[in-house]
């Protein structure tokens, strides 16, 4: 066996001593199917990049203490960070803690909100090995639904907080979006306190049709965090899906996040920041089908990489065939801060419609000179021109943030970070 | 866009034009793949010992690789112990010794297909070392290439007359264990040609070569290795067609360039074997293995290819960009027409510093063909002020053809630039409209269009290349609008 190996025997044994709830049977079945799939390897051209060994050593980890401790979670000591992220953002906040929905669940006009290892679930999807996983392993999720026509007033905050004192947790957020709605999520990942840890998380949206879904993804987690994230989102006929990503933390973050365009008029508009220091490995991969047409996909990653930091970079824009009209567009453009640094990036067409416009592009290069001159020129000494540059190009994604509630707070986290990743150049 | 539909059926049924079969005697080895047909080959050869332990070692490895599955393209499992290996016309031991010496039928043959050897060769000062079924019949032009100290010859006349050089630069661009194809080659590779141009030495004409691949069910396996020393420079022709075949052939080729300082090679390809015909019977594999190795400072190696031929093209000629301020450049027309599947691309791997590369790749698709740009841009972190930019645009024409593009960009040093820019589009209406507005007929108007699109890659060709290659691409897109 590869050293990415869950200890499947472990995992069958802790599965079938979980609680019979509504998840039950899901988990189980997702068990059996997992012990064919294993976890990915570096082989699969997926994962070409990105080595999960750290995450299978942190999962039978989990798997051993699951059995000694009958499945008892340490609770994460969360101090002031919950209020300094709900006193920054104004939203509907719930809490999300090591995979339990912690907290009261709030009550909107419009807005049904649910755990599913207790009212049910519509089927779990994903049949990657990742998504299986993390079925075969779930203890409890969130489940939102807007009512057709709803709009609340402020967005819904979902606050994921992870203890390292748990080797592992799995999370998984359905949404629903009913007709014509216009829901506003954002989603906070923190860690409770620093250490190794492992969270295999998915995100699913369903959105009907006229329906528009915001999402806003900050992850901020510790520097030692492992996590895969898996976004799947399907679309119907003039829906709109707006994804903004920020990572900032975390040791290894691997990001997949999947659109589904299934009906006429919809457009799914994808934004990503990723700065990534020291050991840092940040890895998106993202999917955009175009099923039909006329439809339009936007989708604009930015990345800024110091230290002996790696990033990862992988778009895929597959238009099906008969999806004329499709219009798209997608680009990647990364600053690379020090010479140990890496990025790999891959913009991937695939096109089986003629009416089609997309277009694609790429690049990678160093802060420019010549306006590293032009500031100087002007009396900035030379780590502040390097800072005022390297920020407007992060900027620039704040300037499409999908949910402006989270703006102020973002702009605040950036800035600091930003700080970090030019001190720590030098 | 509308197009009498009758008109186009015509167009599109239209047969393949250089479709036929020279009747040689060819002597050639049972199909089928062992230690024994390896040792054959070697030995009809006259090979010296050190190219039989490295074809054996080759096969060897070959043995234990898996054929490769990732590329974008789909065909039925390829038996290799069906296909014949060596295929050669019969004087092999006595060959001719002038163009009156060639086989009149083979002359026949460059006839048919447009190429009229001894005049062309005449008139366009080019050298033409034609390879007819896997050993070279003719060579033109050899006292001129002696007077400079150029090295024009077929490979295996190389192995015997010049074993130093082969034992010195063979493998050392793509070795025998690079891939599934290449080992494959290397294990049982007929002949090819050697080039080596002196240091110092502008070589005086263009070199080139004819490829066709005749007798039924013979893979052909082309070994090609040019080797520019110091300040020299050469320009490479090499262009093939192929007679209609039902059942697919494989073609596993093996290119190696090296440029050692301040040495420039110019590589063009114009490719337009058999495609199979309207649903994809027969036509030829083309599994390439194509690498430059810019071994010296300021070192260039420069790859122009017009591929519109073959059922399957697996093909990605690279360059390795290992002195300061070496250049790499590809520049690339594929065009894919009917059930054409076609997986192409290219790697440039920059070592030195300084180092830049040009891709421009444009993929026209058409029928029902699959087209795919796979490319790779890698910067180790010792090549400083690296500079890449790549351009791929595909042009899609009808409703069942798909344009794929798989750029991969490995960027491990901060100073370097790199560039990726893709569009995919079909031609437009304006545009077409402002054509026939103007009183040019659609399929002229397509051609234009097409043309236009592709003039960027055509204007890297050798003169007579690139007229070819123009009349060549209106013919493999014709019927193709609508």
């Amino acid at each position: 066996m590869s050293a990415t190996a869950i200890n499947q025997d472990m995992l069958l044994a802790v599965v079938e001593a979980m609680p019979g709830d509504k998840l039950a049977e899901a988990r189980r079945a997702a068990a059996f199917r997992f012990a064919e799939l294993g976890f990915p390897t570096v082989g699969q051209e997926d994962w070409k990049y990105t080595n999960l060994s750290v995450a299978a050593e942190l999962g039978n980890e989990w798997l051993d203490a699951y059995v000694a401790n009958g499945g008892q979670e340490s609770d994460s000591r969360t101090g002031n960070l919950i209020a300094a992220v709900q006193n920054r953002i104004d939203a509907y906040w719930i809490i999300l803690r090591d995979g339990f929905v912690d907290s009261n669940l709030p009550d909107v006009d419009g807005i049904r909100v649910s755990r599913i290892a207790e009212q049910g679930h519509r089927p779990l999807e994903g049949a990657d090995a990742m998504s299986v996983f993390n079925t075969a392993l779930l203890r409890d999720g969130l489940y939102v639904r807007a009512e057709p026509g709803a709009v609340p007033d402020k967005p819904i905050g979902i606050l994921i907080i992870d203890n390292p004192e748990n080797a592992m947790s799995q999370t998984r957020v359905m949404i629903d979006s009913g007709e014509n709605s216009h829901l506003r999520i954002v989603e906070c990942c923190l860690s409770s306190e620093a250490g190794r840890q492992f969270t295999n998380s998915i995100f699913e949206a369903d959105l009907a049709d006229g329906a528009t879904l915001d999402h806003v993804r900050i992850q901020n987690r510790d520097e030692a965090h492992v996590s895969v994230n898996k976004l799947s989102a399907k679309l119907r006929r003039d829906s709109n899906f707006n994804h903004n990503s920020f990572d900032l933390g975390g040791a290894l973050t691997r990001n997949d996040v999947n659109a589904e365009i299934t009906g006429e008029g919809a457009s799914v508009n994808l934004n990503g920041l990723y700065l990534a220091a020291g050991d840092q490995h940040i890895d998106n991969h993202t999917s955009i089908v175009h099923g039909v047409g006329p439809s339009t996909s936007e989708e604009e990653y930015r990345g800024i990489l110091s230290g002996r930091s790696r990033c990862v970079f992988n778009g895929k824009v597959i238009v099906s065939p008969g999806a004329d009209g499709t219009d798209s567009r997608q680009s990647n453009h990364n600053l690379l801060l020090s010479d140990r640094a890496e990025i790999d990036t891959k913009p991937e067409l695939e096109i089986y419609a003629d009416d089609v416009k997309c277009a694609h592009g790429a690049t990678v290069g160093q802060l420019d000179e010549t306006a590293l001159f032009y500031l100087r020129t002007r009396g900035l000494g030379l780590d502040h021109a390097r800072r005022i540059i390297t920020r407007a190009f992060a900027a620039g994604t704040l300037s499409t943030l999908a949910v402006a509630e989270c703006h102020d707070y973002l702009a605040d986290v950036l800035d600091q970070r930003l700080a970090n990743l030019i001190d720590a150049k030098q | 866009m509308s197009t009498d539909p009758n008109n186009l059926e015509s167009l599109v049924n239209r047969r393949y034009e250089h479709g036929f079969v020279t009747d040689i005697e060819a002597d050639s080895l049972p199909p089928g793949l062992d230690e024994g047909i390896v040792r054959a080959i070697s030995a009809i050869k006259k090979e010296p010992e050190f190219m039989l332990e490295w074809r054996l070692k080759a096969y060897r490895h070959w043995l234990t690789m898996q054929e490769p599955e990732w590329a974008h393209v789909h065909y039925p499992q390829i038996n290799y112990q069906d296909i014949s290996y060596f295929s050669a016309p019969k004087s092999d031991s006595d060959r001719p010794k002038s163009l009156d010496e060639v086989d009149p039928k083979l002359l026949e043959t460059y006839d048919k297909l447009g190429i009229p050897l001894h005049e062309r060769a005449r008139l366009a000062g080019v050298a033409v070392d034609a390879v007819f079924d896997s050993v070279s019949v003719a060579t033109t032009f050899k006292e001129k290439l002696n007077d400079a100290g150029v090295i024009f010859c077929p490979f295996s006349e190389a192995v015997i007359k010049h074993p130093e050089l082969i034992k010195k630069y063979l493998g050392s661009v793509v070795p025998h264990r690079d891939n599934f194809f290449a080992a494959l080659n290397s294990a049982v590779f007929s002949d090819g040609s050697f080039v080596y141009i002196p240091k110092g030495v502008r070589c005086p004409m263009e070199l080139s070569t004819y490829f066709r691949i005749n007798a039924a069910n013979t893979g052909q396996f082309e070994r090609t290795l040019i080797i520019a020393d110091e300040g020299s420079y050469v320009s490479y022709l090499e262009g093939c067609t192929a007679p209609m075949r039902d059942e697919n052939q494989l073609h596993a080729a093996v290119v190696e360039l090296v440029a050692m300082k301040d040495a420039e090679i110019k590589y063009s390809t114009v490719q337009n074997w058999y495609p199979g015909d309207e649903d994809g019977k027969g036509g030829i594999y083309n599994f390439v293995t194509k690498r430059g190795d810019c071994r010296g400072d300021n070192s260039k190696i420069s790859w122009t290819q017009v591929e519109t031929g073959s059922a399957i093209t697996w093909k990605y000629p690279s360059c390795i960009l290992r002195g300061e301020n070496s250049v790499g450049e590809f520049y690339s027309v594929a065009v894919t027409n009917n059930m054409q599947q076609a997986d192409t691309g290219t790697k440039m791997i920059h070592i030195g510093k300084n180092s830049s590369s040009t891709i421009v790749s444009k993929g026209i698709s058409a029928g029902r063909a699959q087209q795919s740009y796979r490319g790779l841009v890698r910067v180790m972190p010792q090549a400083q002020g690296a500079r890449n930019h790549t351009q791929c645009d595909s042009l899609l024409i009808g409703k069942e053809c798909g344009a794929h593009t798989f750029p991969y960009m490995e960027v491990k040093n901060p100073s370097a630039k790199v560039e990726h820019e893709a569009t995919t589009s079909r031609i437009s209406e304006n545009q077409l409209f402002y054509c026939r507005q103007r009183g040019i007929s659609e399929e002229d108007a397509v051609n234009m269009i097409v043309n236009g699109f592709c003039k960027e890659v055509f204007k890297e060709l050798p003169m007579e290349f690139a007229v070819e290659a123009q009349a060549l691409l209106n013919v493999s897109l014709e019927g193709a609008v609508g």
